[in-house]
């Protein structure tokens, strides 16, 4: 492997960085919508959501991706391919999100809101100061470990040709045809970014036995 | 060229096909490109040495000719490098004009996609031990066991060359399917099988590199062709990348391609691509 090779997969690296940060930053706040809308049990929302959810979850994103890319232009819908792969993958990443967020919430001590009620304390207020400090802290184990596995969901995107880290490496191998070197440097950056994830994890978690978190 | 395998098309994969059957064809006429102002095509990332990247640029016989077509256009060509998975479906759903990548003709893909002027012939032949007395001839072959990649089209070609043996009161023998034809060698080299089908292409670069082990034989198939395409009945657009392929045939400069990254040339290749697969 020369210098060359190392950049592309650097600048894969970074394909693979900037896709994933995307997903995990528009999909895990859609996903507590969502949920917020089956917990609530919004009528005419409710079915419509858990259907979504439903589908997307049954997709691969390969198929997705697909779809977005090729098939939305037949309909008049020209999306880049980056942002192509950021929505295949934020959806996905909805969906998931989703159901962590309604599991936290249907585990939520019902009485907590009841109290907060005969306080007069307002519905906004009720969600922000009551709810949602304890489903996050809740949820968070789970919700780390989807965004570990989006990351590793993200090679996908390389079938539209967003070159991310993954496809970076298969393309020095299939020249060098020696694809083990280029693969471990793949390796080692999912590694590495996987590892900053889980560290933050740790991080918050330790803070909370702090009582640091609110 | 060691790994140089010119027919692993033989698979559609299931995403793009379902993708190709549902997708709308909307592919731009000619004159629908001159007014938009250029034209999209998509190339593959790793297929040495037909597309493939080095140090991030593409780069390969079809990246070169392509670069050619670039020039003599008269429009700009904008390309896209994506993986085999999304070409096809690409070019059906009509996302890109044309592929000007290696595709292997077969009358399944002719129904959707209109293949251009043909820029590599490929025959199969077979691959023995160096001086196996047994084999001195196609008609010998009858009855021995032979290795093939498994899913390959070259097993799809198996039957002609039962047809040939059946022509000499023949058949053919036991068939081994190999996950790949690095362990169908191997096999050869042993003694466990008796010859290997491969394209003429990855047999002489076998050969050539093993001349005391190995020793290639005679054509054991009709010919198959690999092409660029559009999608079915875009037939002006088909008739201006044949106008330019053609072009490169008479003046030399596709066959200085073809010696550039195959080491050979395919002279008597016919104007339009025939399917026997």
């Amino acid at each position: 492997m020369g210098t060359g090779d190392y950049l592309a997969l650097a600048a894969g690296a970074g394909n693979t960085i900037a896709i994933s940060l995307l997903a995990i930053a528009i999909g895990t706040p859609l996903g507590l919508g969502l949920a917020l809308i089956r917990w609530g049990r919004v009528r005419g929302l409710d079915g419509v959501v858990a259907t979504l959810v439903s589908l997307l979850r049954a997709t691969p994103a390969v198929t997705l991706v697909l779809l977005v890319y090729f098939a939305l232009p037949t309909v008049g819908l020209e999306v880049p391919r980056f942002a192509a792969g950021v929505a295949t993958l934020t959806l996905g990443s909805m969906a998931y999100n989703c159901e962590i967020w309604r599991a936290a919430l249907l585990a939520f001590p019902r009485d907590q809101l009841d109290a907060a009620c005969a306080f007069g304390m307002p519905r906004g207020l009720r969600f922000s100061l009551v709810v949602l400090p304890q489903i996050a802290r809740a949820a968070l184990p789970a919700l780390v470990n989807e965004m570990t596995l989006l990351i590793k969901v993200s090679p996908a995107v390389a079938v539209i040709g967003v070159t991310e880290a993954t496809r970076a490496a298969v393309r020095i191998g299939a020249t060098t045809y020696n694809p083990i070197p280029p693969f471990l440097v793949a390796l080692a950056i999912y590694v590495v970014v996987i590892g900053f994830f889980v560290a933050t994890q740790r991080m918050l978690e330790r803070r909370h036995r702090a009582g640091l978190f609110a | 060229m060691a790994a140089l395998s010119l027919t692993r098309r033989g698979v559609l994969l299931g995403a793009a096909a379902a993708l190709a059957t549902t997708g709308v064809a909307k592919a731009l006429t000619l004159a629908e490109i001159k007014k938009r102002g250029y034209m999209t095509v998509a190339t593959e990332d790793d297929y040495q040495p037909f597309e493939f990247t080095k140090d991030g640029k593409p780069t390969g016989y079809d990246q070169e000719l392509l670069e050619m077509f670039k020039k003599s256009a008269g429009f700009e060509v904008r390309q896209d490098i994506i993986p085999w998975t999304g070409i096809l479906p690409g070019v059906t759903t009509g996302k890109y004009d044309a592929a000007v990548t290696a595709i292997l003709v077969t009358q399944e893909r002719m129904k959707t996609l209109d293949f251009c002027s043909p820029v590599v012939e490929s025959i199969d032949y077979y691959l023995k031990r160096k001086g196996d007395k047994k084999i001195r001839g196609i008609k010998d072959l009858n009855g021995l066991s032979l290795g093939v990649e498994a899913g390959s089209a070259m097993l799809k070609m198996l039957p002609q060359l039962d047809d040939m043996l059946k022509a000499t009161g023949g058949k053919l023998g036991k068939i081994v399917s190999y996950q790949g034809y690095p362990e169908a060698y191997q096999d050869l080299a042993l003694g466990r099988i008796d010859f290997v089908v491969n394209t003429r292409l990855s047999l002489e670069s076998i050969a050539k590199s093993k001349p005391d082990t190995f020793e290639i034989g005679e054509p054991v198939s009709k010919p198959t062709y690999i092409a660029w395409a559009v999608v079915k009945g875009n037939s002006e657009l088909l008739a201006t990348l044949n106008a330019f392929l053609l072009g490169t045939r008479k003046d030399g400069s596709m066959y200085a391609l073809q010696k550039k990254w195959f080491d050979t040339t395919f002279e008597h290749m016919p104007e339009a691509p025939t399917a026997d697969v």
